[in-house]
């Protein structure tokens, strides 16, 4: 694991998750501790300069009330399971796009495809492949876990904002 | 003048977002189309009268990228204002893009960052008296 990949990693989440949805995250003390039902999960790979993916759980009230935010709806928990799902979706593409030239420099052109939901919406870390970079933050009521798996090494231009 | 808009993005949150952001900003909007990529803005742009071209850069289909160059090469979509939304980080793409007259937005945004750059791009005649 990349301790300053980590860190930039769990900024880049904690600054788009208030820009993009006004909820306010910090990281979690210690390890998180939650029933993975009560998670949905999107993923999304990229390709460039390096290689890999991202994955992102959410606690599925804090889902609702992102997606609610997004589209200014009083009740995030009556939109429906697609517009929920796209609000996931937009969210790790936003934190993908944004954390990319920070790891592979501000000139790399990095391609990212379309954000998915895994089979069974669940997180599965030993699906995901192993982690160079992690960060768990609180959400509000619930938590936000996002891993980074890079196929090969960071760039040489280096971590760093 | 109101203002027809085109709003090209794969997510339809993010465009119901900028939808709304637009409606909030004191523009004068006529029509607000919306497709889900490029090639299915392209189509809209053949059919209907747009002032404003909103688009994503990632998108299935057909890229935002793309659908910005097909409009170059057509001497009736060459000319229509665009503005470009998206979490696209490289500043070499970001050059790329601008040098072909595209205002760029990055992801998230503020409706501020919106209302401003429609602003720069189409006038202040363009809004309510208000929000001058």
């Amino acid at each position: 694991m990349n301790a300053a990949t980590s860190e930039i990693l769990t900024g880049v989440v904690a600054d788009t998750l208030e820009k993009l949805a006004f909820l306010f995250a910090v990281p979690l003390e210690g390890p998180a501790s939650v029933d993975t039902r009560e998670l949905a999960t999107v993923r999304v790979r990229f390709s460039g300069p390096c290689c890999g993916g991202m994955q992102l759980s959410l606690s599925r009230p804090v889902l609702a009330e992102l997606a609610g935010n997004m589209l200014g709806a009083d009740d995030g928990s009556a939109l429906s399971a697609d517009e929920q799902h796209d609000a996931l979706r937009e969210l790790i593409n936003v934190i993908c796009g944004n954390l990319l030239p920070l790891i592979g420099g501000k000139n790399a052109e990095f391609n990212i495809q379309t954000p998915f939901i895994p089979a069974g919406g669940a997180p599965g870390a030993g699906e995901f492949g192993p982690v160079n970079a992690a960060s768990n933050l609180s959400v509000e009521s619930g938590i936000c876990l996002v891993a980074l798996q890079l196929d090969g090494p960071v760039p040489a231009e280096g971590v760093g904002p | 003048m109101a203002v027809n808009v085109l709003i090209v993005d794969d997510s339809a949150v993010m465009r119901a977002m900028i939808q709304k952001t637009m409606k909030l900003s004191g523009l004068q909007l006529g029509e607000i189309h919306q497709a889900a990529n490029g090639r299915e803005g392209l189509e809209l742009l053949e059919r209907q009268w747009i002032d404003l071209v909103i688009a994503d850069i990632n998108m299935p289909v057909m890229t935002g990228e793309e659908m910005i160059e097909h409009m170059q090469a057509h001497p009736n979509l060459k000319t229509i204002a665009t503005i470009v939304i998206s979490t696209e980080g490289s500043q070499t793409r970001i050059d790329r893009l601008q040098g072909k007259g595209v205002r760029f937005i990055h992801k998230p945004f503020s409706p501020e960052m919106i209302r401003d750059t429609v602003k720069d791009v189409l006038g202040c005649e363009v809004f309510h008296e208000r929000s001058h």
